[in-house]
């Protein structure tokens, strides 16, 4: 059997960095080969060249028996490798007929104009192959949420058929009805002799779905692993370099928390989001929301944080003030993690320093005015250091810095300030396990430490993980609470948020 | 150890950009210089003319950098200018006090300047929409003012004596370094300069990084009117008098003059206070050159569209840096 | 990126060096030379240019000690302060000046600079030729005065009136331009109009400044209807100008631009028109072929006496009145109403043989020219 892809000797660099180098990998008729490896691995930049999203410096690729040398993703997709990349690939100006057919609208134009009722009807087809029901060709995008779109864009991909599809950390930005549905495609894909190339940072995930395994770091290709020879451990090692213990979670599994309680939500009610959701939050606790992505969780995690004003209901700190706005929270010591980390939690061409500093200013102003760097310059460092944020110096951009990275100092930023109350929205979606365990050893020792911990996560295991108390909404309501607890099953949990 | 490697790659060519308008300036100079010196003209007269043609300009976007941070911009500052000033002379002329003048103008400029950023944050119109309409009405009542007023003079004044003793290099040197010093303390060593960076780096993570929006936009457009009640001061000590094109091209010249400093127009933590100065001395300087060198009989409108070149090739060497830091995920 | 720099550090390279090459090919020597400076804030109009070509081409050739220099276009009186000092800075002796944003900066510059002054077109306002017509500086004024453009306009007026017009349309060009004002205070006078219940002068012109233009509802009619009025020029001005000959005016009175502007529309429109503007071939063409009727002008030699009070001062023989007072001569517009009579101005102010040329020129610069003569010379009937 020839493999239906060969990729040899890519070699990749970004001015002075290697991305790749001299990499090779074949693709084989019928396999989900997973791609895994922490951030900057080079996992990403290996599948965008197959996917004719860039170009490699040298190398050469063989696809279904010709050299292969897509000059586009659409050039590439068109002739068999189509790729759902991991940032948004939709433009959210048009319809979703529109996106779909972007690069092929002529198809549909009669004397010279677009044929919108068929357009509409094939875009629709498009969704219904895939097992999306509820969306239409005519929508505009912009009516969507992040992960319907992502939903259009995989339609808009697999319905060209292509020989291989390649699926670019999809899955974190779906729900499990999103997921199941990426799923049953990939399995489609396995049974028609195409190929799959899965590239996740989630261990559990990319195991359940690959028959087999790359494991790549700092460029280069380290093991295969076969569907047999999967181990969490073995393969975690291989992917950070060091042995790494087996359960990076918290250890004990006896929920506790201090009486005092540090953040109060009452009756919260916010259109079809929050329908009177009442919760206490308790020091030296950390709870953990779950539920679908569109549960409610997120938008009561800004809430929390006085970004978002419920149309009833109240959020009151143990003074018992009213928490109306971010300032109001900020001065009663919660920070706030956003899901969104670009966008709502750093300023990206701004320097880890300014990061840092943005929210810990009355720790170091003088006179709650001047700024100086005499007192800024130790604050910052002492966050980077303590969050180990691996950079070249404190005024390095944060955009140069890998996902695991940012988040370091987004926590930087909100513990340096010396938060009582965190709200943590996702905190450790697209970062890797290093990354993770640190960010699951900080969060339990601020627990220790008798700090209100409030994790919204749509990750299932590290709440169950890290939670003291875990609450799973459905579409605005909590519909059950567990305490900690060894015995907690998925199935059990998942129940509540389907 | 390459992320190292890459970054003090980045971190000198960061350097390289923000010397480059420094250097341009300072080449500039020694150009303009050479042009005059080899045609015979007197060159401490040149220099002269070009400080005050550029003081005005590097005072008002001085201030108005404020407003850049924002990645916000305010086109109305020209005739926020003149409006200032107008009302400026007809105090003077009612009550012949210079120092209720000053303060007249001061208060009229940091008052349009208020208003523009009220109507934009308080009832959310884009600024855009009210910096343009408040650049139509108070030009219009300016010229309104001045037309009546000043009838068949065109333009309305103080009597010359009672700005001249101010109309000397030291004064105004003194009033630039004064108010950027100022400007500088403000915009680095503050919350207010540091919330407003941020601010225009990324509005949405500034909010939830608990900066009011809308209070720090309104005290970049009150630093900003600072600005213009200055220049429209400099602007009288200059020439006592206004007419309805006064300060008219300023609006336009803060713009060139701040992208010539080597600020990104969408603001944000590049945003230097000295790129008003660097940025609005160097167009001037180009200016003059290119009147020097260019007859003006080979045809108008050639050294604009010099200048315009020379703009566009400092926009693409400042966005240079953003678009190569394309780095591999 | 690197590579970027250096390219770019090469731009800036060569283009300092071109900049010093372009240096050095100074022109004249310095020695014997007039430099006069011309302050102007219009540069591209067909006026504008023929001054300018008279200068440059005519009088520089023959007086060939003099050169001129010209500013780009001063939008202010900044620009019109810092044009002087550069003026001095590049050894000008004298300035002319075509801009009118604050003339009373203008002289105070000229006089701390030590450099002669002469308005090259319009008049100062009395109470500035008052303060500045003893100084040595001022050279003088020869041009329309406001009074002159109240009368040009009043005449364009009359002519209609008196032709029996019934109803007419006005442009009031750049109102609040003083120069426009008054000729527009002169048009409604000479047609008959009130304006605000006045017929004066003063009180029309002090009306149209407080308005900012001509407010229709407030002009006051016995004999000709005023049918529409607009005036400045901008995307919606065809729309007003189209709006207005809807209702049909007999005539369509411009007090400036008309020519340049409208000349097509009017022509197409069948309406008969007048503007206040100068003899160019384009106006020349639409009196001959179009529908001009009537034009109030200059002819671009009109500046050649001011250039004669100049070079007297340059040369240490200033002309001064009896009382030792500068230059005040008011310069009418020259009226033609017809194809013969634009002809007669018209070609007898050619590029090569303008009507001030140099021998008539010559008669007044010397060391022992009087006031008198230059009176003669400028009111002379040139037709």
């Amino acid at each position: 059997m020839e493999p239906i892809l060969e990729m040899k000797h890519i070699r990749k660099t970004f001015s002075s960095t290697v991305a790749l180098g001299d990499v090779s990998l074949e693709v084989w008729p019928g396999e989900v080969r997973g791609l895994i490896g922490e951030n900057g691995s080079g996992k990403s930049t290996i599948s965008s060249i197959a996917a004719g999203m860039q170009k490699a410096d040298s190398g050469e690729m063989v696809f279904q028996g010709k050299p292969w040398n897509p000059k586009s993703m659409i050039d590439a997709l068109q002739h068999g490798v189509g790729m759902i990349v991991q940032e948004s690939g939709t433009i959210s100006g048009v319809t979703v007929a529109e996106n779909i057919f972007l690069a092929e609208l002529g198809q549909f134009k009669k004397l010279g104009i677009i044929d919108r009722r068929a357009m509409n009807k094939k875009a629709d087809e498009a969704l219904r192959a895939i097992g999306v029901n509820d969306v239409h060709g005519s929508t505009p995008l912009a009516a969507l949420d992040f992960q319907t779109r992502k939903l259009v864009e995989i339609a808009k991909v697999v319905m060209k058929q292509p020989r291989i599809l390649v699926v670019d950390e999809t899955t974190t930005a779906l729900s499990q009805n999103g997921r199941d549905i990426l799923y049953d495609i990939i399995k489609r894909f396995r049974k028609e002799g195409k190929a799959v190339l899965f590239i996740s940072h989630d261990l559990e995930e990319i195991m359940e779905v690959c028959d087999t395994l790359t494991v790549l770091r700092d460029g280069a290709r380290i093991r295969d692993f076969r569907k047999e020879e999967f181990d969490p451990d073995a393969i975690r090692t291989s992917m950070i370099g060091r042995e790494l213990q087996g359960d990076y979670y918290r250890g004990d599994f006896t929920p506790s928390r201090l009486d005092e309680v540090a953040l109060r939500a009452e009756h919260l009610r916010s259109g079809d989001a929050l329908k009177d959701v009442s919760i206490d939050f308790h020091r030296g606790e950390i709870v953990g929301i779950g539920g679908l992505s569109h549960c409610g969780m997120h938008t009561l995690g800004k809430i929390l944080f006085g970004a978002e004003h419920p149309e009833a209901g109240s959020v009151t700190t143990a003074d018992g003030t009213k928490i109306t706005n971010e300032t109001a929270a900020m001065k009663h010591g919660i920070g706030y993690v956003a899901k969104d980390r670009d966008v709502e939690s750093l300023a990206l061409n701004t320097s880890i320093r300014d990061n840092i500093a943005i929210a810990g200013m009355e720790r170091y102003a003088i006179g709650n005015f001047l700024v100086t760097g005499l007192k800024e310059r130790p604050y910052v460092d002492a966050q980077i250091k303590s969050l180990s944020v691996k950079c070249s110096d404190r005024d390095q951009l944060v955009s140069q810095l890998s996902g695991g990275n940012k988040q370091r100092v987004v926590f930087g930023k909100w513990i340096g300030r010396g938060s009582e109350i965190l709200i943590l929205d996702c905190p450790t979606r697209g970062v890797d396990i290093g990354v993770k365990k640190a960010m699951y050893e900080l969060m339990d020792q601020l627990k220790r430490e008798g700090k209100a911990i409030i994790m919204i996560s749509e990750e299932l295991p590290e709440l169950m993980g890290m939670a003291d108390r875990l609450i799973i909404m459905k579409d605005g309501v909590i519909m059950k609470e567990f305490a900690r607890s060894r015995e907690l099953s998925d199935a059990e949990i998942i129940k509540y948020m389907i | 150890m390459a992320q190292t490697k890459l970054t003090k790659k980045n971190r000198l060519r960061e350097l390289l950009v923000t010397l480059l308008p420094i250097a341009a300036l300072l080449i500039l100079f020694g150009v303009l210089c050479m042009v005059v010196s080899s045609r015979g003209y007197r060159l401490d007269m040149y220099l002269r003319i070009i400080f005050n043609e550029g003081v005005v300009l590097a005072v008002v976007a001085t201030g108005a950098i404020f407003i850049y941070s924002l990645g916000s911009f305010d086109i109305s500052l020209g005739a926020s200018t003149l409006f200032s000033a107008t009302i400026g002379v007809l105090v003077y002329n009612s009550t012949q006090s210079l120092p209720l003048m000053i303060l007249t103008i001061f208060g009229v400029a940091v008052g349009c300047s208020l208003l523009s950023s009220v109507l934009a944050s308080v009832f959310h119109i884009p600024v855009f929409v009210t910096t343009v309409a408040m650049m139509s009405v108070l030009s219009a009542v300016a010229a309104q003012i001045i037309t009546t007023k000043g009838g068949a003079l065109g333009g309305i004044g103080i009597p010359a004596a009672v700005v001249e003793p101010l109309d000397n290099l030291p004064f105004k040197l003194a009033v630039l370094a004064v108010f950027a010093v100022l400007c500088v303390f403000v915009f680095n060593f503050t919350k207010i300069g540091r919330r407003l960076k941020f601010l225009g780096s990324n509005p949405v993570c500034a909010k939830l990084s608990g900066i009011k929006v809308n209070v720090y936009a309104i005290i970049a457009f009150v630093m900003a009117g600072l600005g213009v009640g200055l220049g429209a001061f400099l602007t009288l000590v200059y020439t006592p008098s206004v007419t309805p094109t006064t300060a008219g091209s300023i609006g336009m010249n803060i713009l060139v003059a701040i992208v010539f400093g080597g600020m990104p127009i969408s603001g944000g933590s590049r945003s230097r206070i000295y790129a008003a100065i660097v940025g609005g001395f160097s167009y001037i300087l180009l200016n003059n050159i290119l009147k020097i060198v260019i007859d003006s009989g080979a045809g108008y409108g050639i050294s604009q569209i010099v200048s315009a070149v020379f703009f566009l090739a400092v926009v693409y060497v400042t966005s240079m840096n953003y678009r190569t830091k394309l780095l591999p995920r | 990126m690197n590579r970027k720099i250096t390219k770019l550090l090469a731009l800036i390279l060569t283009l300092s060096l071109v900049a010093c090459l372009f240096a050095g090919c100074s022109k004249k020597s310095a020695a014997e030379e007039i430099k006069i400076g011309v302050l102007v804030a219009d540069v591209s109009g067909e006026e504008a240019l023929a001054f300018r070509s008279y200068y440059e081409n005519y009088i520089a050739k023959n007086y060939s000690n003099v050169t001129f220099v010209y500013t780009e276009q001063l939008t202010d009186a900044a620009a019109e302060k810092s044009a002087i000092e550069k003026f001095a800075a590049q050894g000008c002796q004298a300035v002319i000046s075509f801009s009118s944003s604050d003339r009373a900066i203008q002289l105070d510059t000229c006089i701390k600079n030590k450099l002669y002054y002469a308005v090259g077109s319009g008049m100062l306002d009395d109470a500035q030729f008052e303060t500045y017509k003893t100084s040595e500086y001022f050279v003088g004024q020869i041009g329309p005065s406001m009074d002159t453009e109240y009368e040009a306009g009043y005449a364009m007026g009359k002519y209609f009136a008196d032709k029996g017009v019934k109803s007419v349309a006005i442009y009031g060009a750049f109102i609040p331009n003083p120069m426009h004002v008054y000729r527009a205070a002169g048009v409604l006078a000479g047609l008959g109009m009130t304006y605000g219940g006045a017929s004066e002068k003063d009180a029309i012109v002090g009306q149209i400044f407080g308005d900012q233009g001509i407010d229709t509802s407030k002009v006051g009619t016995s004999g000709v209807q005023l049918t529409g009025y607009f005036q400045g020029f901008g995307d919606t001005t065809f729309d007003e100008l189209f709006g207005i000959l809807g209702q049909n005016p007999e005539a369509f009175l411009s007090v400036g631009m008309a020519t340049t502007f409208f000349t097509d529309a009017l022509n197409g429109a069948n309406i008969e028109f007048s503007d206040i503007d100068s003899f160019t071939s384009a106006n020349g063409k639409a009196m001959s072929e179009g529908k001009l009727v009537y034009l109030a002008g200059k002819y671009s030699s009109s500046i050649g006496p001011i250039f004669a009070a100049i070079m007297n001062a340059v040369n240490g023989h200033p002309v001064r009145d009896a009382e030792g007072n500068a230059l005040s001569i008011s310069q009418n517009y020259l009226v033609a109403t017809d194809a013969d009579s634009f002809a007669k101005y018209s070609t007898a102010d050619q590029g090569d043989t303008p009507i001030f040329n140099k021998e008539l020129l010559d008669t007044v610069i010397g060391d022992s020219i009087s006031y008198d003569s230059f009176v003669s010379l400028v009111t002379a009937d040139r037709s």
